[in-house]
């Protein structure tokens, strides 16, 4: 028999479990605060959900061996935007929906073997409001929460923020049949697949350019507009972004505008964002997200409500990088509750209960011992912060 | 003061050449090329960056964690491995072919004229298997470690797939190459996400290095190059 879990699965210590637990408090109290409800979205549901409707690789779902086509979560969206045009159409727009839990993912591994990798994720969804207002309301409740959980200048914070009709607008110039691995070279973040097109020498150097574009907002919405004029997404971008940049600057989360980036899933159809923190070794990926109205609309929403964004944050990442959030509570060490003989150990459970009444945490030794010493030698090994005896 | 910038590179063929376009690029990492040298982690001489010593195939991998920036490795085994990490310049050196080989005596002159499930050996089976898949020609794949010249002489397989630089191996073991899967040089490398978060200056080492090769290097024919 197997003593080992399989690869990719998390199998977490008491500490690891509490810092989770603790960091989605943290992250749930901030999405209470602004008005979020909390659902819980299913472990499994059909595949053409999950993929949504083509936006998710069929290959990174980990499929049930059912009568049905299912397939455990790659991630959290998918679901909720279905319950919210199906079970949830009713509800007034716009609605703002919280939730946690493992999403799987499948890839292959270099021996060409399945791998599964779990993560613990928690975000919101905000449907139902095709506006900036929802864009600028997403950014600031992540840099909201980015803050109580105790990112600071120390981790670096950096909001890499895109904007997928940036990079259609400026693929507007290439010949149509080049547009598909342009993009892809552009998000790819491939400079030799770009050489390779059959493109013009001056389509290639703005291409290039575009490539190479990326930093404070202003400078690159001044350097887009050298390319594309004045378009309306470049003033709503500036805009969004600006009712942004304060309360970033604030909280010392440096702003990046990046028109080439897209996040992993091709969920995304408008404003795609990445809050990434410098870690011991390398950079961070802390939470990701964007705006998904495509999605909402396959699943049937009303034309006019066919909008949401949402993004989550990964749990194992946050609690590697910040451990315990500086506001939760410390797990404190339990009080060792002991009894010297059969008699008292009603006595002793009176006493656990009275500990615990007062908000205590106390655990009961589950044998006698003779004296208070020698329960004071166990409330050590046990690593508890005193003994109490109950003499028989 | 930003932490330094870590490049991986490939132990072999490819350090030397690496080395130097380093050094031209201003990062000056001589000391791993010491014939003394045990060190794994090479800080440079300016120490603003760190050389990691690696297996060929390793260089990917440590680019795509994230644990180095930048890399140097073969086109071919950025084909093999399909790892997430960005092509940015062709170095030009390490120039080899990934080759179908046979015995010199065999009747078979073309990839697609091979007998349907005939035994390939090779050490990079996924380049193998895309190969022939494209041919639509089915085919036992074996994989070999090194040496896999001898797959056709000891009659294991019917023909190899492996790389070619001079054709002298293949030669001298009996062997002809009856056709080409790609042409490979070094690539560098880079972390996709670091390169977004980039303030300007791991940009500046790639385009010093892409200068110090002289012109600016264009990429290599990457598709294959002949499937009939």
């Amino acid at each position: 028999m197997a003593l080992q879990p399989a690869a990719g699965a998390r199998d977490l210590n008491p500490l690891e479990v509490e810092q989770n637990r603790a960091i989605c408090a943290t992250l749930a109290e901030v999405y209470r605060l602004w008005g979020y409800q909390a659902v819980a979205p299913p472990s499994f549901e059909r595949l053409d959900t999950l993929q949504a409707g083509g936006a998710i690789d069929g290959r990174e779902v980990v499929r049930l061996a059912a009568d049905d086509p299912l397939g455990l979560r790659p991630e959290l969206t998918a679901s909720i935007a279905r319950a919210a045009c199906t079970r949830l159409a009713a509800r007034p727009r716009p609605l703002r929906l919280w939730s946690e839990g493992t999403t799987y993912r499948s890839s292959t591994g270099d021996s060409g073997h399945q791998r599964i990798l779990e993560q613990l994720q928690s975000g919101v969804e905000l449907l139902g409001e095709p506006s900036a207002a929802a864009d600028v309301e997403l950014m600031r409740l992540l840099l909201a929460a980015a803050a109580r959980l105790g990112l600071g200048p120390q981790h670096r914070p950096r909001l890499l923020v895109g904007h997928h009709g940036l990079l259609t607008a400026l693929l507007a110039q290439v010949p149509e049949e080049q547009r598909q691995a342009a993009r892809a070279a552009l998000t790819g973040f491939d400079p030799l697949a770009l050489d390779r097109l059959p493109l013009s020498d001056p389509q290639r150097q703005r291409l290039s350019a575009v490539m190479r574009l990326r930093g404070e907002p202003p400078q690159v919405l001044y350097g887009l507009e050298q390319w594309l004029g004045p378009v309306p997404l470049l003033g709503e971008l500036a805009a969004t972004l600006e009712a942004v940049a304060p309360a970033a600057a604030r909280r010392q989360v440096a702003l990046r505008l990046d028109p080439t980036f897209q996040p992993h899933f091709a969920l995304y159809d408008g404003l795609v964002l990445k809050l990434v923190c410098q870690g011991e070794h390398g950079p961070v990926e802390i939470a990701s997200g964007g705006r998904y109205d495509a999605l909402v609309g396959r699943f049937g929403a009303d034309p006019a409500e066919a909008a949401g964004v949402g993004f989550g944050f990964d749990v194992e990442a946050v609690r590697e990088l910040v451990g315990l959030p500086p506001e939760s509570a410390q797990a404190t060490a339990p009080v060792l509750v002991s009894y010297g003989g059969q008699a008292a150990l009603a006595g002793a459970l009176d006493a656990l209960e009275t500990l615990h009444a007062q908000g205590q945490c106390a655990e009961l030794l589950g044998h006698p011992v003779a004296s208070r010493s020698e329960a004071e030698r166990a409330a050590a090994e046990r690593g508890c912060c005193r003994a109490t005896w109950i003499a028989a | 003061m930003s932490a330094p910038i870590t490049v991986a590179l490939a132990k072999g063929a490819l350090l030397k050449d690496a080395v130097r376009r380093f050094a031209a690029a201003g990062l000056d990492f001589a000391a791993v090329l010491e014939p003394g040298n045990r060190q794994l982690m090479v800080p440079s001489v300016c120490g603003r960056a760190r050389a990691l010593l690696v297996r060929n195939a390793d260089v990917p991998v440590y680019v795509a964690y994230g644990q180095a920036q930048l890399g140097v490795v073969g086109y071919d085994v950025l084909r093999e491995h399909q790892l997430p990490v960005a092509q940015l310049v062709d170095l030009g050196f390490g120039g080899c072919r990934m080759s179908v080989a046979v015995k010199a005596s065999s009747p078979y002159r073309r990839a697609a004229d091979l007998p349907a499930h005939c035994r390939i050996a090779s050490k990079f089976t996924r380049c193998a298997e895309a190969y022939f898949a494209a041919l639509d020609l089915p085919v036992e794949l074996i994989h070999l470690a090194g040496s896999v010249e001898l797959g056709p002489i000891t009659g294991m397989s019917e023909a190899i797939v492996d790389l070619v630089a001079t054709g002298r191996t293949l030669e001298e073991n009996g062997l002809i190459a009856i056709e080409d899967l790609f042409h490979s040089t070094a690539r560098l490398v880079g972390h996709p996400l670091a390169l977004r978060l980039d303030d300007g200056s791991l940009q500046a080492i790639v385009d010093r290095v892409a200068a110090s090769g002289g012109s600016p290097a264009r990429a290599a024919a990457a598709p294959a190059l002949s499937t009939s």
